[in-house]
């Protein structure tokens, strides 16, 4: 894992993380590349045409909307000193955020998702005016922005028509929602969990008898929910 | 397999907990063992149960294991096209349950009054889903009819506890148990005097402390009710011994608390038989897998051979045949499939009821604890999904002079939030799924998204960003479950039987009749008044509803609510043990009382089931029934 891009061949120095990471992101990316099948091993170069600023609204969108730190969603960040829209998304080695940009970008819901880029791109510092931007959007667009949330927050993929059906006519609704776990990474890198003080089910990497303490007692090693930072 | 005839001294349907544990026995006393298993084999890499539970949609207690239950399109596979089928979570309601096209089980009939809701799985380790607990049972549970009458259909056991407590202990130092011996001396349950369990019991998580916290000083006017027959002002909560490595022990790892007991620890911190079954197989024995026992041929009123039916693919279908031959006979296939077979065994009509069957008993009496699942909302968090699923319980109300007139019961703390209970149940899916949909997409199926429970401006809100975090947050963290399995007493009408729906293979599927008495009603129904006084004291907001279409729901006059139950995973009594011939299946070694090479394991033989999971139980008799069996071949064999 290769934080600094400046070094030299041959430097032995340890390498000093560019972005604060932590240590349970680095622990699951590396149990996560042995034990899941099938991570890219060049996460980028499956979305030549994605550019980084593309990336970047994304980000921005996502850190509004689920109200999460953008360094855990993409903790290879990079804010930079210029305008946001040019910071660097990082590449870090589990990679979720492309895997979410790639289901959302699909055919179906391509349209609606480039007006979300274009409200954060229009209004990249302001939490609140993004969130009331979406608000305010047509229906597709504001459904298509919670089937975002629930990818970042559950690992899910829930069609924006199911979750406009389910609300529009509750009595309809007799069994589960329809939804598809993207995969076995996104199901690990659901962050609904962290919000309440818990791993995934499944997947914990903390030690024997960490329950019977509280979450913020220091001996408990678990990594605390880092909320959204705006203005970025 | 091609078409083939295996010899061995002792054949073993079934490489579960009770088959892994005889074969492992026996192999150690060099006796030449072979396993048929319906299942495939232990999987070489763990790995691949856990991709298939982390792309789970649904993640109930099968998700990780095959077969499939649904097909790419999300439609439910058709029983009759899968070889080795089982019972799924996601067709125990609804109209599923009564589909035979949707449900392995059959219980399409009016006898079918309510749904057997409990599962298990078919391939090599059997019900490795369980949830890892091992309480024993108490000396009166094997003794109903003896204290309590015989008015409820309560029998004795063939055996008592003092009978059966050595074997306990062996079987809880072969699974690695985690419990503190001081803490389980309550309703007469009693050890060797320097009896240590195997590890030290595992920690309580923080809603364990708080339900002790509570409830350790109480009214004994407010706990009258439960009939203990003595003055109740506190009710203990004790870490439940438990399967669960607390340190490592034989080369696992001790628990990091994964919140997945069920359905599949990722570190087998949780025993499975997979780790009895692997000793046993480096010791000889011989496992034949994607082999499925068609029928127990008879001759002389001894058992000459069973044949088994061999297959490749999930869907079938049968590639070829074989038999096997033994000395002695063990079928551990539990509590459905061993009767299953039984009954199918018909050798050219000269058993149409069936062999082991004199009795009349074989199939009847089938047992789970049903559940009765409560939850609700606590005032301050208390940090869900943190550590094994349940950690500690209520268990000193499982025994007292109430027992005559209703049955007892458990109180088992959860530590997975509503995971399990909310939205009616497992009709929209595990929770954090609902509750997050709800303040996200802004719904209601949860309960509590309400202005009185968000704290927020109006109901059925729709939430981003900090509200979203702050107010999910706050609502999961307080989220609690609390479960009451309650006893179920024998009842004949209860009983596997035999499907005209075949699967894959061709083999008649069971079909079940399945019912609650008024002796479990009443069990419920106390369980409902002490839920109530724990809500209360925890200053809960209680959640517990059911939907009016649930076809397990009852009502119990004088309680306005209506009740429902969940399955435990436990499935008893179909083949019991007595000393009478004519009114139980097995003798006290769990040989069959017709066939004296014979032998049936399992909670299949439980008389009676109290209310502790039966795995350590039905462990301890496969331990005396292994002794028993290698004490007993040379005679056999002459």
């Amino acid at each position: 894992m290769d934080h600094d891009r400046e070094r030299k061949a041959g430097e032995t120095e340890p390498l000093t993380p560019v972005v604060k990471i932590s240590r349970r992101a680095m622990v699951a990316g590396m149990v996560a590349t042995t034990a899941i099948a099938a991570v890219l091993p060049l996460s980028n170069s499956a979305f030549a045409q994605t550019s980084d600023e593309d990336m970047v609204a994304f980000l921005v969108l996502s850190a509004a909307l689920t109200g999460v730190d953008i360094h855990t969603l993409a903790p290879e960040f990079s804010r930079g000193s210029g305008d946001i829209l040019s910071a660097d998304p990082g590449i870090d080695p589990i990679n979720i955020k492309s895997a979410y940009f790639r289901q959302v970008n699909a055919p179906g819901t391509a349209a609606s998702f480039a007006k979300l880029l274009q409200i954060a791109k229009k209004n990249p510092i302001s939490q609140e005016n993004i969130i009331a931007t979406v608000n305010h959007s047509d229906d597709d667009t504001k459904f298509l922005a919670r089937s975002i949330v629930l990818l970042w927050y559950l690992g899910s993929w829930y069609e924006p028509a199911d979750l406009k059906n389910a609300v529009a006519s509750p009595e309809s609704v007799h069994g589960p929602i329809t939804q598809k776990v993207l995969s076995a990474k996104a199901y690990t890198q659901g962050l609904v969990w962290q919000i309440v003080g818990a791993h995934p089910m499944g997947y914990s990497n903390l030690q024997f008898g960490y329950w019977s303490r509280h979450p913020h007692d220091p001996n408990s090693g678990v990594d605390l929910f880092s909320p959204a930072k705006f203005p970025l | 397999m091609a078409d083939n005839s295996i010899m061995c001294d002792v054949a073993i349907v079934g490489s579960g907990f009770a088959g892994s544990f005889i074969a492992n026995e026996l192999s150690k006393q060099g006796i030449k063992v072979v396993i048929l298993e319906a299942g495939p084999d232990v999987q070489p890499n763990f790995n691949a149960y856990m991709k298939s539970f982390f792309v789970a949609s649904s993640k109930v207690p099968e998700s990780p294991y095959p077969p499939a239950v649904r097909d790419s399109q999300n439609n439910f596979i058709n029983p009759n096209d899968v070889a080795v089928g089982r019972p799924s979570s996601l067709t125990v309601g609804g109209s599923t349950w009564k589909n035979p096209d949707q449900a392995y089980l059959d219980q399409s009939e009016p006898e079918s009054k309510r749904p057997f809701k409990s599962t298990y799985e078919r391939l090599a380790g059997g019900t490795a889903h369980w949830m890892g607990l091992t309480p024993r049972l108490v000396p009166n549970d094997f003794r109903m009819q003896d204290k309590y009458g015989k008015g409820h259909g309560f029998v004795n056991w063939p055996i008592d506890y003092d009978t059966i407590e050595p074997f306990y202990r062996q079987a809880e130092a072969e699974m690695g148990v985690s419990a503190d011996v001081d803490e389980q001396r309550f309703c007469d349950i009693h050890f060797p005097d320097n009896y240590q369990y195997p590890m030290p019991k595992i920690p309580p998580s923080l809603f364990d402390q708080l339900v002790s916290q509570k409830l350790a000083d109480l009214d004994d006017r407010d706990t009258q009710f439960l009939g203990m027959g003595r003055s109740v002002t506190s009710l203990a909560v004790r870490s439940l011994p438990a399967a669960r490595n607390s340190q490592p022990y034989r080369n696992r790892r001790a628990c990091s608390g994964n919140t997945n007991c069920i359905p599949i620890c990722p570190i087998q911190a949780k025993y499975d038989p997979t780790i009895t079954l692997n000793e046993a197989t480096n010791n000889g024995v011989r496992l034949v897998h994607h082999a499925v026992a068609s029928e127990i041929l008879l001759e002389n009123g001894r058992v000459s051979g069973i044949t088994f039916l061999t297959y490749d693919s999930e869907d079938g279908p049968k590639t070829g045949s074989g038999v096997i031959k033994a000395t002695v006979y063990v079928i551990a296939a539990n509590g459905i499939e061993t009767p299953r077979l039984l009954l199918m065994s018909k050798n050219k009509g000269q058993t149409p009821d069936g062999i082991a069957n004199s009795s009349d008993m074989v199939g009847r009496n089938l047992m789970d604890h049903p559940q009765y699942l409560s939850w609700g909302l606590l005032q301050d968090p208390i940090f869900p999904y943190r550590g094994p699923l349940v950690t500690s319980a209520i268990g000193e109300l499982c025994d007292g002079p109430f027992r005559a007139q209703r049955a007892a019961f458990r109180v088992s703390l959860g530590n997975e939030g509503w995971t399990t209970v909310v939205g009616g149940g497992a009709r929209f899916g595990a929770d954090p799924n609902v509750t997050t949909l709800d303040i996200v997409n802004g719904m209601n199926f949860s309960g509590v998204n309400t202005k009185d429970h968000t704290g927020l401006g109006g109901d059925n809100l729709a939430l981003f960003g900090r509200d979203l975090t702050q107010t999910l947050g706050n609502l999961i963290s307080r989220q609690f479950r609390i479960a009451f399995p309650i006893e179920q007493n024998p009842d004949a009408n209860n009983r596997v039987r035999l499907s005209s729906a075949v699967d894959k293979l061709g083999l008649q599927r069971p079909k079940i009749y399945y019912d609650i008495s008024d002796y479990t009603k009443q069990g419920f129904a106390a369980a409902y008044h002490l839920k109530k006084l724990i809500f209360t004291k925890l200053g809960a907001i209680d959640f517990t509803s059911v939907p009016k279409d649930d076809p397990a729901a009852f009502k119990i006059d004088g309680i306005p609510e209506l009740f429902s139950y969940g399955g435990a995973g436990h499935v008893m009594g179909t083949y019991r043990m007595g000393k009478d011939p004519k009114a139980s299946v097995v003798d006290e070694w769990q040989c069959s009382h017709d066939h004296p090479n014979l032998y049936l394991v399992g909670s299949g033989a439980f008389p009676t089931v109290g209310t502790a999971n039966p795995t350590l139980t039905l462990c301890a008799l496969a331990l005396r029934t292994a002794e028993h069996i290698f004490k007993t071949l040379p005679s056999l064999k002459s």
